[in-house]
């Protein structure tokens, strides 16, 4: 007969939990309210969904940092914590760019706002530990909720990306798994921290070195699939187009942070115990990423195609940083993620006021094309300055939020002594200036375009008071940074990196 | 007022800022009212200013971001101060000069942008706050280029935002690492200027760290061989834009050589006083062949610009104070001057809507008063003794015949050969019969524009007859500069080569 296992419940430490249960709770009452009462207005779900994240938010402030719950399952360090508050922030932001002027078809169904808190603990749970199994379910859970609200948008192009999603979605976790495994075969654990303190020990075998990088290069390529680096990218820029924009502007900040955070666990465990070689192929990514994606930007037709590649971009930009493995290459991670976040959302939400849902109106292919912005400034001049406001900022143009996140990762780039490293991100940010400069010129100085007078077809309220919000971060950036840098810095260095 | 530098900086942004509400029919009085007043403050500005204090002074001090070294740290002082004054002027002037364009409003708005932008780059104290400025400006400058210029202005506001945004994202990588050194050397960040004037930084650090700078500030001078983006933004922009960049952007480069480049790279610049000159002396011999060749006034005057900064470079490289000076003071002319030429360029430009030189000839029988202001400024931008050109471009070779005579000579052949485009160009559009028959009816520069150019006029004659005024605050703060480099070098050759005159005077 077996012995009954004594848990006591303190040593469970629930309240690490606490911040997905809120959500977890919040998809569900969501679901349930549409089973008691049918034809409720979008506005009920967004609003709820909002005041759940803003739950959920509260109840991650509260958690203490560096505990441990669950079975030692959960780890609550500084970045998971970080992590956490900007997936919030995101989603907060993104869910009002529902209440749009037009009717869309996903918004009419309250399981997408479920799925989209689902989701949302999917996230929260893969940065919020260590184990490699929970990682894997975290994501898994959110990418399946992922790919289902792409295809939600309803059209052939959404259907297309989440297909394409999907598949490489599938083979992503598929690699992450056999990485996992191949770690676990050598070290027989899933736990980082356990992870490290064998391969600590048993670096020096010969032949380990095989299973353990070709494990790290598993992990690579699932964590390149999920945050778009060349040569992995090649889903982006068509699930990008597919979805609606606002989607599109939160796929390019909240996977890519989380993976970003499951990196710095996974990768940053390498680099620490130095093993040149994983360093080496996440600066080799690096760098064909941001150059590769640049160029690719450059001969972009479509707005939203353009910015597909420029998150590539950045985020090559950001991976660059994972390499360095010092607290303020880690701490510039998040900086600049969370500077990135406002304004990219912002662009994203900008295209979304300029979208009809009667299919495409100005290019039989594109739905925006850059066309579609010419001469802006004479129908809407703020609807252009704040557009040129958030490329401004994309390009790396001070006063604007970007520069500050730029200005940090190059800093701390030149600091760990990679000079040449810098050299290649600011050339690339160079390169990139074009491609933005490209929409101001369209939307300042060509004459307007037939039909510009419909670009606001899409405007709301709620739209609007979000747009103007995040060009207010974006513009006003240089006031917040000293609490930010400073509350980020910490929260990282608690952590240990 | 002790924080007249951010008065300075934050007025015409808040005007620009208010000007929104203004109806589109008074905006033309709104921006001469805003420019007027900035102006007067510059002026309260030299008068507060205290000429015998080298230092700088009316600092100002705000931590932006403590933990990372950036600070809002403004001052000024004899270098700077006449730069910031030329701002005010030149903005002034340019929005008195203002014809009739399309879009008035957004014009006189970008305008005062852009003043807010160059009294910043010109007052910061801070890497970070004064590459702020810098790029910045490039944004309204871009649109006043790409929406009011020529035939292929979106090329040319393009290219010209590209090329300096690469060379300043390089120096961008050198502040970094400078800022780096002096963290790991202090132990705090620190950004601003003075901390790094402190720093000895060894010498192979120096080397490279200014190419770094060197890049950044040689694109905005522009530089041989990086110049090629200025015929362009010259040729396609409107005139406003071409006054406001030869007069002030351009001279944001050569600012950031006396401010950046001399006092925290001593050694290496000493080090590589011979590539430099010889890129200069490239320039300014090849530049003004080329301005000789062109058929257009305005290229003429957009590479006599490029020649002349030249000059410039020679003097800011003669590392002694006759030198130094002599070229702070020939940037504040060649600002008042290409400025001026372009705005008379702007004028026939206004009337006939061509700049070629063979549309005209004996315009001096037309427009008395215009062929003799143009005349004046001509001979003041060739350097005549008793206009404002023949002081800084005297001093600056008489600073590098310490150097090099040979290259001195060289250089000297600027006034030469400037001589030779300038007096041909005014002989091929002036002087001769009337050939074209609607030359005939060309009207006089009227009453706006004779307000434009007569205060120039009368600075260009004031200054050549008696610069004091205006040297020795300049001198002494380029004295205390040449003195502390000469005290922070560390090779026996740059101190050698770094030379504390006392022959300014005599100069003088």
């Amino acid at each position: 007969m077996l012995q009954p296992i004594s848990v006591s419940l303190e040593s469970l430490n629930l309240i690490t939990l606490s911040p997905m249960l809120v959500i977890i709770g919040g998809a569900l009452l969501i679901l349930i309210i549409d089973l008691l009462k049918k034809d409720l207005d979008t506005s009920l779900y967004v609003m709820l969904s909002v005041l759940v994240l803003f739950v959920d938010f509260g109840a991650t402030l509260s958690l203490g940092i560096n505990e441990r719950g669950f079975f030692d399952v959960m780890l609550l360090d500084g970045i998971s914590i970080v992590a956490q508050l900007l997936i919030l922030i995101a989603s907060m932001l993104f869910i009002p760019l529902a209440l749009t002027g037009k009717k869309f078809h996903e918004y009419s169904y309250p399981e997408y706002f479920a799925l989209f808190l689902f989701m949302v603990g999917g996230f929260q749970f893969m940065v919020a530990t260590d184990n490699l199994i929970l990682i894997f379910i975290g994501l898994e859970t959110a990418s399946l909720a992922l790919y289902t609200l792409i295809a939600m948008h309803n059209t052939r192009g959404a259907l297309e990306g989440a297909m394409k999603y999907f598949t490489m979605g599938a083979m992503a976790a598929g690699f992450f798994v056999m990485g996992a495994a191949a770690i676990y075969a050598v070290t027989g654990a899933v736990e980082l921290y356990d992870i490290a303190k064998v391969l600590q020990t048993r670096i020096a075998e010969p032949g380990i070195m095989i299973p353990v990088v070709g494990g790290a290069l598993l992990m690579m390529v699932a964590i390149g699939f999920k945050v778009s680096l060349i040569p992995f990218h090649l889903w982006t820029p068509d699930v990008y187009e597919g979805a609606s924009a606002p989607m599109a502007g939160y796929m390019s900040i909240v996977p890519k942070v989380t993976m970003m955070v499951v990196a710095m666990r996974v990768l940053g465990l390498y680099v620490d115990m130095g093993v040149e070689s994983v360093r080496w192929m996440i600066i080799a990514l690096a760098v064909v990423t941001m150059t590769l994606s640049n160029m690719m930007a450059l001969v972009q037709r479509d707005v939203k195609r353009m910015l597909a590649y420029s998150s590539i971009a950045h985020a090559g930009f950001v991976m660059a940083a994972l390499a360095l493995d010092t607290t303020k290459a880690y701490s510039s991670i998040f900086l600049y993620y969370g500077l990135f976040l406002f304004t990219n959302l912002g662009a994203f939400a900008m295209l979304w006021i300029s979208r009809n849902n009667k299919g495409h109106r100005y290019h039989p292919r594109y739905h925006h094309p850059y066309e579609k912005f010419s001469g802006l400034i004479h129908y809407s001049p703020a609807g252009a300055v704040i557009m040129a406001i958030f490329m401004l900022s994309l390009t790396g143009v001070p006063p604007f939020s970007l520069f500050w996140g730029k200005l940090y990762v190059i800093s701390a780039t030149v600091d760990a002594g990679y000079i040449w490293l810098a050299i290649v991100m600011v050339l690339n940010s160079a390169i990139a200036a074009y491609y933005y400069l490209k929409l101001i010129v369209y939307m300042f100085l060509k004459p307007p375009a037939p039909g510009i007078e419909t670009i606001g077809i899409n405007k709301s309220k709620p739209l609007v008071v979000i747009v103007g919000i995040s060009a207010a971060v974006t513009t006003l950036s240089i006031f917040i940074m000293q609490p930010l840098l400073s509350y980020i810095t910490y929260m990282v260095s608690v952590s240990g990196y | 007022m002790e924080n007249i530098l951010s008065v300075l900086i934050f007025f015409p942004l808040v005007a620009a800022l208010l000007g929104f509400v203004v109806r589109k029919e008074s905006i033309r009085v709104y921006g001469l009212t805003v420019a007027a007043i900035e102006f007067l403050l510059t002026l309260w500005l030299w008068f507060a200013f205290d000429p015998n204090n080298a230092g700088f002074q009316f600092i100002e001090y705000i931590p932006l971001v403590s933990d990372f070294g950036i600070n809002y740290y403004l001052g000024v002082d004899g270098i700077s101060l006449f730069l910031v004054v030329m701002t005010g002027l030149i903005t002034l002037i340019g929005i008195i000069g203002l014809g009739d364009v399309k879009r008035l409003k957004n014009m006189i708005l970008s305008l005062l942008v852009l003043e807010t932008a160059m009294v910043g780059v010109f007052v910061s104290l801070d890497a970070i706050v004064f590459y702020l400025f810098w790029e910045f400006s490039l944004v309204p400058m871009l649109y006043i280029i790409g929406y009011w210029g020529g035939e292929r202005r979106l090329y040319a506001a393009i290219k010209f935002f590209l090329y300096t945004f690469t060379g300043s994202l390089i120096m961008l990588v050198g502040m970094l690492y400078v800022a780096y050194i002096y963290q790991s050397v202090a132990g705090v960040w620190s950004f601003s200027i003075t901390d790094w004037y402190a720093l000895v930084l060894p010498i192979s650090v120096q080397k490279w760290l200014f190419w770094a700078f060197f890049i950044g500030f040689a694109i905005k001078v522009p530089m041989f061989p990086f110049h090629t983006w200025l015929p362009y933004a010259h040729g396609q922009a409107p005139t406003i834009g071409s006054v406001i960049l030869a007069a002030v952007l351009l001279k944001m480069g050569t600012y950031g050589f006396v401010r950046f480049s001399l006092p925290m790279f001593p050694d290496a610049s000493v080090a590589y006083i011979l590539p430099v000159a010889v890129l200069a002396i490239i320039m300014i011999i090849y530049t003004a062949m080329v301005a000789y060749a062109q058929e257009d006034m305005k290229q003429v005057i957009a590479y006599s610009s490029i020649s002349h900064m030249g000059v410039i470079i020679l003097g800011t490289f003669a590392m002694n104070a006759e030198g130094i000076t002599g070229s702070i003071f020939l940037m504040l002319s060649h600002g008042i001057v290409s400025g001026a030429l372009f705005l008379l360029v702007g004028v026939i430009y206004d009337r006939r809507h061509t700049k070629l030189m063979s549309e005209f000839g004996g315009l001096a029988a037309v427009m008395p008063k215009y062929a003799v202001i143009f005349g004046i400024m001509l001979m003041a931008s060739v350097g005549l003794p008793l206009t404002i050109g023949f002081v800084g471009e005297y001093l600056s070779l008489a600073g590098f015949f310490r150097i090099s005579p040979i290259m001195t000579l060289l250089g000297g052949t600027s006034i030469i050969l400037g001589a030779i485009y300038m007096l041909s160009l005014y002989k091929k559009s002036f002087f001769g019969p009337v050939t074209k028959e609607e030359n005939k009816k060309l009207t006089d520069l009227n009453g706006r524009e004779l307000a434009a150019l007569v205060p120039l006029v009368a600075i260009v004659i004031w200054l050549g007859v008696y610069p004091k005024p205006v040297l020795v605050p300049i001198d002494n703060s380029v004295k205390a500069l040449v003195t502390f480099m000469e005290e922070k070098a560390q090779t026996p050759e740059a101190k050698a080569i770094i030379h504390v005159s006392t022959s300014t005077k005599e100069a003088k």
